[in-house]
């Protein structure tokens, strides 16, 4: 049950990355991180209480959103989703993570949320989350000893709980430049069209010719975590992709998946669908011209 | 009749600029001096249980608290939040055998959100802040969701007057065998070839106005009873709270605030009287209590879920012979609107075709669900998804085209309506059919949707309805109205009818103009205050444009008569011989005799003694119309939705690709309004067939009472819309008008579970259809085919 009043929190307005990265320090798990606070807004509002929330609104340094052919991309911990959206460049490189941005929310929330918001409320429904996993990045931490990359393979230990420690910054996300022949696509079904997923699916693959190299499958809602899917990533990888391979592929998604009933849909529902999404989502990649869906 | 200068125009709407800029005055956004905050503690955690024990003492030690009440500290009256009871008379009233059932706090919590006790603080944070030091201690229950659980023989009893947690059955006094019924069914269905019969479900679905409950209660120096409240019925909620309180009415006020929205989530009182009862307990100082989206959602009413039978026959020829159909509503913890929806729910299926024989049962069960109530069509909607899907598998069987079957055995002009023995005066629903048919291309679909394979199989689906413009003569449909000419010849009307955003205020204001030949800006409409306006039943029923346009076009007939009666003594010449033009009054044929109205309304006032000797000039006295109006009938409005769909057979996903609504809407006051009211009832019709639920656990916790997991139609799942307005003035509304605040919710309901039929060839029994019932359907046909 919500409250019209939200808790009691100290609400600390570092001016710096060292600046916060000490805050952090000092008040580690007794303190939140507000970027975009489209999730912590919302959880203050019920029952979660903290005691320090610290705002990165006058933290310099965090908004870089930085394509380089050779290099890659980087997302600064203030990226919005909105501003995603608006990259050329992510669209033309990165088209599942475009994709997931269209979708995402609605304008007024996109305009607010942070793609690293999105990786590190570490919910299994995360649409830009899914399409980043399939993509793969490393995400950037900084503390008062240093800094570390965890690689978003490793980010996401359960429900909520990812491998940032407490007092950690998570400063930026780095995503690998494109391979030649890199194709990638993201897809979600929801009950209305602004809405969280029941299901979601992301893909990328490393196609040369019809045959494809490599392959990453991300699966959304089916487990505490997204899913990375090995065993049909394992048949993409080095096969011709035709309807034949396809129809297989649907078959076997429902192995690697442990969906349950919750509000947004059942467990027998996703499992009778995650197929036919997979399925589509690939199709989506080989054929997609950047802006579908 | 066509040559109006006001009605039919789409001026700017009264409410639209405070709306937009933010300048309208909520009921949230009123702070007055001294001010308190009341929180109400509810029972979150159970939905049946007794409170065996309540601790208040630690919250009233908090910062801030000035009291802290629990069950004993009110007032242990019952009362009932519906105003059904004061709507129809006082042989219906008995009757009806509504009850008074709801306390201000309970020790028996019967839903999840049952109010508990209440703190007054001084802040809202202060009264969150004690509420949580509230200590409840409770023995749960054994919880009845359905009919069919609390109609168990050992079920714990909800009320002792009402065994069997029966709340209501149509009662046999005037209707015989509980049922509203003509002809002898069981006879008809012997003749019948075809048959066809089936069990749906219809859900609680939620009204999702904008904004939350928020009110304020004042007991003031003069020991009188303030409210200020987005009711939709100013006037009962008045008396209701009279009653309650044992105060004359002269002692209690209702100050109408801007409405957010109703769609009958505010018929009647919702937390009227635990925020009345709260400002009783520190008289003096004005209480605030404001809900959050969850608790809104819980403690006002919701639409009647239930079960829904039905089984109707027919002949080869397509000749309808009998219908038979019971709903069983699980009706929420408290009586409310028990009866009415019971009925109306019938009425609209009695009201639709022309079966040779018809009977319909309608019960209220008592169940551990928020309390169900008012909501746009009361009933029609969930009458509409089973009707309408009945009648195309009747289609289906016969093999006809759904339109033309609708166009032979609809109901018409001269046939009994809804309530029967009073026969429809208007009906254009044949020329809603024709023109929504044409403008979708229904026949070409109709033949193209045939026989399809692949992947996304496209649908065109049909439904009607008849509704009504007010409840007479089932309820005492009244307005008072008062229109008073000031001395510059505008006019102020005075009277209590709600803007709950319908646009009632502008369309009454353009009546108002058109009848006294004003322009529409010389017209102002005083509301909202129950000391000054006369008895108004309310905003309910699409009643406010036929009843309330009636009363304010009767008041300005009468400043009209007493202008023309004053120009007619001045000029020397009878009123047949007068004309108005430009609020000038000119004799006929004499083009340099004429007094202007204001020259009238000035001397009345200003100007009608000669100080000097004392002698009158003109005529003295200010004008003032007066009417207390009572419609003679309740001028249906009919209409047709054609919605075509594309289901994806593989993932049960439905996208509703077209809907198309024509309805009789008698006159179109301002079109704007009335396809504003057609957009907005079809968003809540699709919302009800395909997404749109409040439900439970097991245990009776509301799972998505909250816009989280509760999902209504956004802009972006709207299909493409067109809505035809068929003019066709019936006799009785004001111009002609018909009321459409709720018809445009109803046919897009079943139209959309026949166009899903048509795509897949198998009905969804339950609403909302979701993909997933949709894919485990699909399974099952294919399973049993295999």
């Amino acid at each position: 049950m919500s409250s019209r009043v939200m808790r009691d929190f100290e609400l600390l307005l570092p001016e710096s990355i060292e600046e916060t990265i000490a805050l952090l320090a000092r008040h580690k798990d007794k303190s939140a991180v507000l970027a975009g606070g489209t999730d912590l807004l919302v959880a203050l509002k019920f029952d979660y209480a903290i005691d320090n929330v610290i705002s990165l609104a006058l933290v310099p340094g965090l908004d870089e959103l930085d394509f380089d052919s050779a290099k890659g991309l980087t997302i600064g911990a203030k990226v919005t989703i909105a501003e995603v959206l608006r990259s050329q460049d992510v669209k033309d490189h990165y088209p599942a993570l475009w994709q997931a941005a269209k979708v995402f929310a609605t304008p007024q929330l996109r305009n607010t949320a942070t793609v690293l918001g999105n990786i590190l409320r570490a919910s299994p429904a995360g649409d830009c989350s899914a399409a980043l996993y399939a993509t793969g990045g490393s995400l950037l931490l900084k503390n008062a000893n240093g800094c570390r990359n965890v690689d978003l393979d490793d980010f996401w230990i359960s429900y909520g709980v990812t491998a940032r420690r407490a007092d950690e910054l998570a400063v930026s996300l780095h995503v690998p430049a494109p391979e030649k022949g890199q194709k990638s696509a993201f897809r979600r079904m929801t009950r209305t069209t602004e809405d969280l997923s029941k299901i979601n699916a992301a893909v990328c693959l490393q196609m040369t010719g019809e045959t494809c190299r490599k392959a990453r499958v991300v699966m959304g809602c089916v487990g505490p975590t997204l899913l990375r899917l090995p065993k049909v990533e394992k048949i993409l990888e080095g096969a011709a992709v035709t309807p034949d391979l396809l129809r297989d592929i649907s078959n076997v998604v429902i192995s690697e998946i442990a969906p349950i009933d919750d509000q947004r849909s059942s467990a027998e529902y996703r499992n009778k669908v995650a197929g036919v999404l997979v399925k589509r989502v690939i199709e989506a990649a080989l054929n997609a011209k950047g802006d579908d869906q | 009749m066509d040559n109006l200068s006001v009605v039919g125009k789409r001026v700017e709407r009264v409410d639209v600029r405070a709306k937009v800029t933010g300048g309208a005055v909520y009921a949230a956004d009123v702070q007055m001096a001294g001010m308190l905050y009341g929180k109400i503690v509810r029972c979150y955690d159970y939905a049946h249980a007794r409170v065996t024990g309540l601790d208040l003492s630690k919250a009233a030690k908090c910062k801030g608290v000035i009291k802290v009440l629990g069950p004993k500290d009110v007032t242990q009256k019952e009362y009932n939040g519906s105003v059904l009871d004061m709507m129809v008379s006082a042989d219906m009233r008995g009757m009806l055998g509504d009850i008074d059932d709801q306390s201000i706090f309970t020790s028996h919590v019967k839903h999840y959100g049952d109010a508990i006790a209440a703190v007054i603080a001084t802040s809202e944070e202060a009264a969150e802040r004690a509420a949580e030091k509230i200590i409840v201690s409770y023995e749960e229950l054994p919880v009845y969701l359905t009919a069919e659980a609390a109609k168990q023989p050992d079920a714990v009893q909800f009320r002792p007057e009402k065994p069997g947690n029966l709340a209501f059955q149509l009662p046999e006094m005037a209707f015989p065998d509980n049922a509203y019924a003509w002809g002898e069914v069981d006879k008809s269905f012997e003749e019948a070839d075809i048959i066809v019969e089936d069990t749906f479900y219809v859900p609680k679905q939620k009204q999702c106005q904008m904004e939350p409950g928020a009110y304020i209660a004042l007991y003031d120096d003069q020991e009188r009873l303030n409210c200020w409240t987005s009711t939709q019925m100013p006037k009962l909620v008045q008396k209701k709270l009279a009653n309650l309180f044992e105060l004359p009415m002269t002692r209690v006020k209702i100050n109408s605030t801007v409405i957010g929205g109703g769609f009958g989530a505010r018929l009647g009182m919702v937390l009227e009287p635990e925020t009345c009862a709260l400002a009783m307990a520190v008289p003096g100082r004005p209480v605030k209590v404001l809900s959050t989206r969850e608790e809104d959602w819980v403690t006002s009413p919701s639409r009647h879920p239930g079960k829904y039978w039905m089984k109707m026959g027919f002949k080869k020829d397509g000749t309808p012979v009998a219908c038979d159909a019971k709903f069983e509503n699980y009706k929420g913890a408290y009586y409310v609107d028990a009866s009415g929806t019971a009925f109306t729910t019938g009425a609209w299926l009695g009201g639709m075709y022309k079966f040779d024989s018809l009977r319909y049962r309608g019960e209220s069960y008592y169940t551990n669900q928020s309390i169900c109530g008012a909501f746009r069509g009361y009933g029609n909607p969930q009458t509409n998804f089973v009707m309408e899907q009945m009648v195309d598998r009747g289609c289906a069987a016969l093999g006809v085209d759904p339109i033309e079957w609708r166009k032979k055995w609809h109901k018409t002009i001269g046939d009994d309506g809804w309530c029967m023995g009073v026969p429809y005066n208007s009906c254009a629903l044949d020329e809603c059919l024709d023109r929504a048919a044409k403008a979708i291309g229904w026949t070409e679909k109709r033949a193209k949707y045939k026989n399809q394979t692949g992947t996304i199989r496209r649908g065109i689906g049909v439904s009607v309805m008849n509704h009504t413009s007010g409840a007479m003569p089932m309820l005492l449909e009244h307005t008072v109205c008062d229109a008073l000419l000031h001395q510059d010849a505008t006019v102020t009307l005075n009277l209590a009818c709600s803007d709950m955003g319908q646009g009632s205020h502008t369309t009454l204001r353009q009546i108002a103009a058109e009848t006294l030949g004003f322009p529409y800006e010389d017209i102002h409409i005083a509301t909202g205050d129950t000391d000054a306006a006369g008895f108004d039943i309310g905003a309910h029923a699409s009643r406010t444009l036929y009843v309330g346009g009636g009363a304010v076009k009767q008041a300005c007939e009468d400043v009209r008569k007493q202008i023309f009666d004053r120009a007619a003594l001045e000029l020397g010449e009878t009123v047949d011989n007068l004309y108005m033009e430009d609020k000038i009054i000119h004799v006929k044929g004499a083009s340099n005799k004429s007094i202007s109205v204001l020259t009238i309304a000035d001397q009345g006032v200003n100007n009608f003694m000669n100080p000097e000797n004392g002698e009158l000039i003109g005529q003295p006295g200010q004008i003032q119309g007066y009417a207390s109006f009572f419609p003679p009938h309740n001028a249906p409005p009919f209409g047709a939705s054609i919605a075509e769909v594309a289901v994806d057979m593989e993932t049960g996903e439905v996208k509703v690709i077209e809907l198309v609504n024509a309805h009789d809407v008698g006159r179109a006051i301002h079109p704007g309004i009335v396809e504003g009211q057609l957009d907005g009832g079809a968003q809540q019709g699709l919302g009800m067939a395909l997404t749109e639920e409040t439900y439970y656990d097991d245990k009776g916790i509301c799972l998505n009472n909250s816009f989280t997991d509760y999902k209504m139609l956004g802009p972006s799942d709207m299909p493409k819309m067109t809505n035809i307005l068929v003019e066709n003035p019936d006799p009785t509304g004001p111009f002609g008008a018909k009321g459409v605040g709720e018809a445009g919710i109803v046919p897009p309901v079943g139209a959309t579970a026949n166009a899903i039929f048509n795509a897949i060839g198998i009905q969804i029994l339950e609403a909302p259809i979701t993909p997933e019932k949709i894919l485990k359907a699909l399974a099952e046909k294919s399973g049993s085919k295999a």
